[in-house]
């Protein structure tokens, strides 16, 4: 399993452009409304998040001066929930399930050639905004293996090389 | 108090103590994997379970969280309790990687040292192994998240005690681990904490890496050479070298350190060492021999004397100094060289002691020790950015924050970070801080706030202030500082209603102007509202460097002999003559302005300047440097190549702090002894040039002894220090006052009463005008946690984390400037002195401000002070390239 946890450790890319400088005065009000009382960190973070649909690192360093909470502290709270999200979201999830009856059954194959394909890695969307990868550990189908979500959509007994042509179903 | 029993001890503990603590004080070993004394207890491990039977029945609870009660049976070391922590540690080791051959915490692991008390056996469980980050690239600390065993304790030390929060634990589950935002490189104070108190290796000194293990090191304990708290410092040498420097848990700072006490000596093995001494010979320095270097400062201070007398040589010593050398150095000008031209820190930096404490309370001391600060109900900082200036004391700030909810109250003119605490936050302009706090007396005497019951029996001079304050009500002196009057009464109100309150200034040859005023005002504030004789309450004054009380105590002072005593005074003065064996000379010295206005006017000739560097640090260079070229005989003695030492006629080699013995007097009155670290050292110590040029000079005797005979003399004459003697101090020192070989010192002074009999308040002076800065810039020379004085500038490892030549400025400021953060720009004073720096953006800087460290010589900033000026108005602009 080291091999899988190596992949998955993989850094996330700084893939998608940053944010101007005058878009992030967008957080300006949100600040306001929270400003001087640190326990509706995570209210906040989710208007911001509905703003720019993703929480990068220049919201979570604005939020942290405006609000006056430590930086590490927003990322702690962020990475926790999987409500947020450091990327932006594509228009479809794709959770790719590495459990391992999944990994050993082609799962690892298929996270390969999407890594390959799409160009993203876990945590990562794609240029055109397209795709989001996730990695999940079991989906509770283990009789289906591999399986892989896309959306509400459930594929199971999937062929690694059919992987691309599932995906590429989904515009 | 409550009494229980542990393994068949009987313990009688406080109430609220916890088991944990409770065995610790019967000297029962519980293991612990996520506690430690500084911190609030978490209970994650379950180490520290223990079987309590009460009222019959037997639970088994974590020790460490769990207090004591009254009648509790306590077993800690049962069959079941070793198989339970047995399995504990079996389940750690499942994540943890085996790497303890080449690993650098090896030997100093808890985790290390547990597996091998409790026997785990072979592990019965499949290995698990994950990948977590890895961080080389922070400065002096490394991080292997992979051999973390999420005990939380570098969070939240960072957090509880440091009041920085650069660490948190992010990301959820199994694949939780300690990191920064974004896993950044750290950016922080560099404290070191979490490092040390990480009971694996997963953070550990960078330096420790393939260098040398724990148990490999042979230990010295000595006291930090930086900053006036004290700390307790244990150097690890290896084949005679130091490679790591730590604080004993049970030293009186605790364990804690900041950067420069734990990451700064490396200073010691700078290739800059002056290791010759250096003659000026056709106009150059040029190495020469100790012989001929001594030789020839012997003769040129006594041709000096000769020719034009004894008033024109005069010495500058400083806080650097141990007690025994500065005592010596005071003894060797007023006898030998016979003036009484003596005095350090720009005669500046005492004076809020001497002149503002010591004359309404007795002692030119703060009044308590620094952890009772953390017990206080509300802090008054005023111009005290402990943070940069005095970081452990910053953590008693936060401490008393947290835990007793204290209010902070900043009254500065910069945005220091602790105005992030729960508090006030008055802005005032440089060196104003006195204006609020005599409109905080003003309003706390007219609205009845004050202790009357203890004014009565132990304060004079009540209606005299009282009258003094006319013109400080808070709306005149708010609409002058544009404040809310509000503010001043709240901050008056919460002070005076706190139960203990703590009042802190903080000196530095930053400031050009003296802060008696201040200190004044602080003190008949703790006076009148009953905060001075009490635990937890007081006066602090943190004076710079590492012995400025001892500065103070040992009288290296143009007006005062040891112990603050008058040198006017004629029975002090036969005192000390009948020990000295002298006539001591009977006119007060010139204090260093007078000093340097003095040489300029050709009446001082010679000057022998010991670990000062006045050139850069003293304000006024244009003076300055034109006093140095009139004089005639210059002698420097230091560690380092300063600016002072290169205009020398002599200069001699100085070993290190860590390289002698002594003692220092800490700013809460502590004396603790410093130890060397290893035989080797380069140069001689001050004391050992003292002596020889004694010897040279015609009075062999004047410094003969050691170290500790020298401190039996002091204890002789200096009442405060009667009952100090080498074989009494101890790891922990000891506290002055302590008059007898009997008194164990005290922490709290005036408990029992003045030694004046009463306290005496003083009434205020008319408020000061504040100068209009008409669209000049107010640059604020200030401190930085990663230095002290210009000393610093020779620690390879400080100037590496703070290389220096920055300004910091307000955001909106660097906007209407046109400047962008790395920007340079261009700061001109008034005459035709200018000076490039890199801007910062920085909270700290209020608008109209701008912030410049003080330490780097290369700034020259002393071009822009001058001897008692309270602000430096500077015009700023975007440098073109
Ligand atoms: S060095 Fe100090 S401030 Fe920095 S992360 Fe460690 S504990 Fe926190
Ligand atoms: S890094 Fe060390 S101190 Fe921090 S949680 Fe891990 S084991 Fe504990
Ligand atoms: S706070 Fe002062 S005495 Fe303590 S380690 Fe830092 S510089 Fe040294
Ligand atoms: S391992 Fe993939 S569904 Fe269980
Ligand atoms: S020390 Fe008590 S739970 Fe860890």
């Amino acid at each position: 399993m080291q091999e899988r946890d190596a992949l998955l450790k993989k850094k996330v890319q700084d893939s998608v452009e940053q944010i101007p400088r005058d878009k992030l005065e967008l957080l300006d009000p949100i600040i306001e409304k929270y400003q001087g009382s640190t326990s509706y960190l995570i209210p906040a973070l989710k208007e911001a998040q509905e703003m720019f649909g993703y929480l990068p690192m220049e919201v979570q360093r604005k939020l942290s001066k405006g609000l006056n909470i430590p930086a590490p502290h927003i990322y702690g709270v962020v990475t926790f929930y999987s409500f947020f999200t450091i990327t932006p979201r594509g228009r479809h999830t794709i959770r790719l399930c590495l459990g391992t009856a999944c990994y050993v059954k082609g799962a690892k194959e298929m996270l390969e050639i999407i890594v390959r394909e799409i160009g993203i890695n876990v945590g990562e969307t794609s240029k055109d905004g397209r795709f989001t990868l996730e990695a999940v550990r079991c989906l509770g189908a283990c009789g289906l293996a591999p399986v892989m979500m896309i959306g509400e959509d459930t594929h199971g007994n999937i062929i690694p090389s059919a992987t691309l042509g599932i995906i590429e179903g989904y515009q | 108090m409550v009494t229980l029993t542990i393994d068949g001890t009987k313990v009688t503990v406080k109430k609220g103590s916890s088991i944990l603590e409770a065995a610790q004080q019967a000297g029962i070993r519980i293991p612990t994997l996520c506690h430690d004394k500084r911190l609030i207890p978490y209970g994650s491990c379950r180490l520290c379970i223990v079987e309590v039977t009460s009222r019959g029945r037997t639970r088994t609870m974590p020790s460490c969280f769990n207090p004591a009660r009254e009648g509790m049976e306590v077993a800690t070391n049962t069959p079941s309790l070793r198989e339970s922590r047995r399995l504990q540690l079996m389940l750690l080791l499942r994540s943890h990687p085996l790497q303890c051959p080449g690993c650098d915490a090896g030997g100093d692991c808890e985790l290390q040292n547990l597996v091998f008390e409790y026997e785990v056996p072979e592990l019965n469980f499949g290995r698990q192994s994950r990948y977590f980050h890895l961080d080389n690239d922070s400065h002096f600390i490394r991080f292997n998240m992979n051999l973390c065993i999420r005990c939380g304790m570098c969070v939240r030390i960072c957090e509880e005690v440091q009041g920085q929060s650069e660490l948190s634990f992010v990301n959820r589950g199994i694949e939780s681990e300690v990191s920064t935002d974004f896993d950044r490189p750290l950016d922080c104070e560099f404290c070191g904490q979490c490092a040390s108190i990480c009971p694996v290796g997963a953070i550990s000194s960078k330096w420790l890496v393939g260098t040398g293990r724990r148990f490999e090191l042979k230990d010295t304990s000595t006291v930090c050479a930086f900053c006036s708290l004290g700390c307790s410092l244990s150097l690890g040498e290896k084949d005679q070298k130091t490679v790591y420097v730590s604080s004993p848990p049970e030293s009186p700072n605790q364990g804690s350190l900041c950067v420069k006490g734990r990451y700064g000596w490396p200073i010691v093995y700078s290739e800059n060492r002056l290791s010759v001494p250096l003659i000026r010979k056709n106009g150059s320095l040029v190495e020469s021999t100790w012989e001929e270097a001594v030789q020839s400062v012997a003769r040129g201070f006594s041709s000096v004397k000769d020719k034009s007398g004894p008033d024109s040589l005069a010495v500058l010593g400083s806080q650097r100094l141990t007690n025994e050398e500065a005592y010596i150095l005071g003894k060797f000008t007023r006898t030998i060289l016979g003036t009484n031209n003596l005095d350090h820190a720009a005669g500046i930096g005492y004076l809020s002691l001497t002149k503002g404490l010591a004359p309404i309370l007795g002692y030119a001391a703060s009044t308590n020790s620094i952890r009772e600060i953390r017990g206080s109900s509300a802090v008054l900082l005023l111009g005290a950015d402990l943070t940069e200036t005095h970081p452990v004391a910053k953590n008693e700030v936060i401490l008393a924050s947290s835990r007793m909810k204290a209010k902070v109250i900043v009254v500065d003119s910069i945005k220091t970070k602790l105005t992030d605490r729960d508090g006030i936050f008055l802005k005032v302009p440089p060196g104003f801080e006195d204006l609020v706090v005599n409109s905080m007396l003003k309003f706390i005497i007219d609205e009845g706030l004050f202790d009357r019951a203890s004014l009565d029996l132990r304060v004079d001079g009540f209606e005299s202030l009282s009258a003094s304050l006319e013109s400080y009500s808070p709306e005149s002196i708010a609409s002058y500082l544009d404040v809310d009057p509000e503010m001043i009464k709240k901050a008056a109100t919460f002070f005076a209603k706190a139960e203990k309150g703590v009042i802190i200034l903080a000196e530095g040859l930053n400031k050009s102007r003296d802060s008696i005023a201040l200190s004044k005002a602080a003190t008949n504030l703790a006076l009148i509202t009953g905060n001075i004789g009490k635990e937890s309450c007081g006066v602090y004054v943190f004076g710079e460097k590492a012995n400025a009380q001892g500065a103070i105590d040992m009288g290296l002072l143009p007006d005062s002999l040891p112990g603050n005593q008058s040198l006017s005074d004629e029975a002090t003065r036969s005192k000390f003559e009948n020990l000295w064996n002298c006539q001591l000379p009977v006119n007060p010295g010139m204090k260093a302005e007078d000093l340097f206005k003095a040489a300029e006017e050709g009446k001082v000739k010679g000057l022998y300047v010991v670990a000062e560097n006045f050139i850069d640090n003293y304000p006024n260079r244009k003076q300055l440097e034109r006093a140095l070229g009139k004089l005639e005989f210059l002698v420097v003695q230091d560690m380092f190549m300063s600016s002072t030492a290169k205009m020398a006629d002599v200069v001699l080699p100085v070993a290190a702090p860590y390289e002698k013995s002594g003692t220092f007097t800490s700013a809460e009155r502590r004396v603790q002894l410093l130890n060397p670290s290893s035989k080797k050292k380069i140069g001689k110590t001050d004391l050992e040039i003292f002596s020889i040029l004694a010897n040279l000079m015609g009075n062999p005797e004047l410094a003969s002894q050691s170290c500790s005979e020298i401190m039996d003399e002091i204890a002789s004459v200096v009442p405060m220090y009667a009952g100090i003697s080498y074989d009494r101090i101890g790891s922990d020192g000891l506290t002055w006052p302590c008059v007898d070989p009997e008194d164990s010192g005290s922490p709290v002074l005036y408990e029992g009463g003045f030694p004046l009999g009463k306290a005496r308040l003083v009434p205020a002076d008319p408020p000061r005008i504040i100068p209009e800065n008409q669209g000049y810039y107010r640059l604020i020379p200030t401190i930085t946690k990663f230095h002290s004085g210009s000393f610093s500038e020779w620690s390879p490892s400080l100037m590496e984390v703070c290389p220096g030549r920055f300004a910091e400025m307000n955001g909106k400021d660097m906007s209407t400037l046109g400047v962008n953060e790395g920007d340079l720009v261009k700061v001109s004073g008034n005459s035709d002195n200018s000076l490039e720096l890199t801007v910062k953006e920085s909270r700290r800087a209020l608008l109209g401000t701008i912030l410049v460290p003080y330490h780097f010589s290369e700034n020259r900033l002393n071009l822009f002070s001058d001897w008692g000026s309270v602000e430096i108005l500077v015009s700023v602009e975007k440098a073109s390239k």
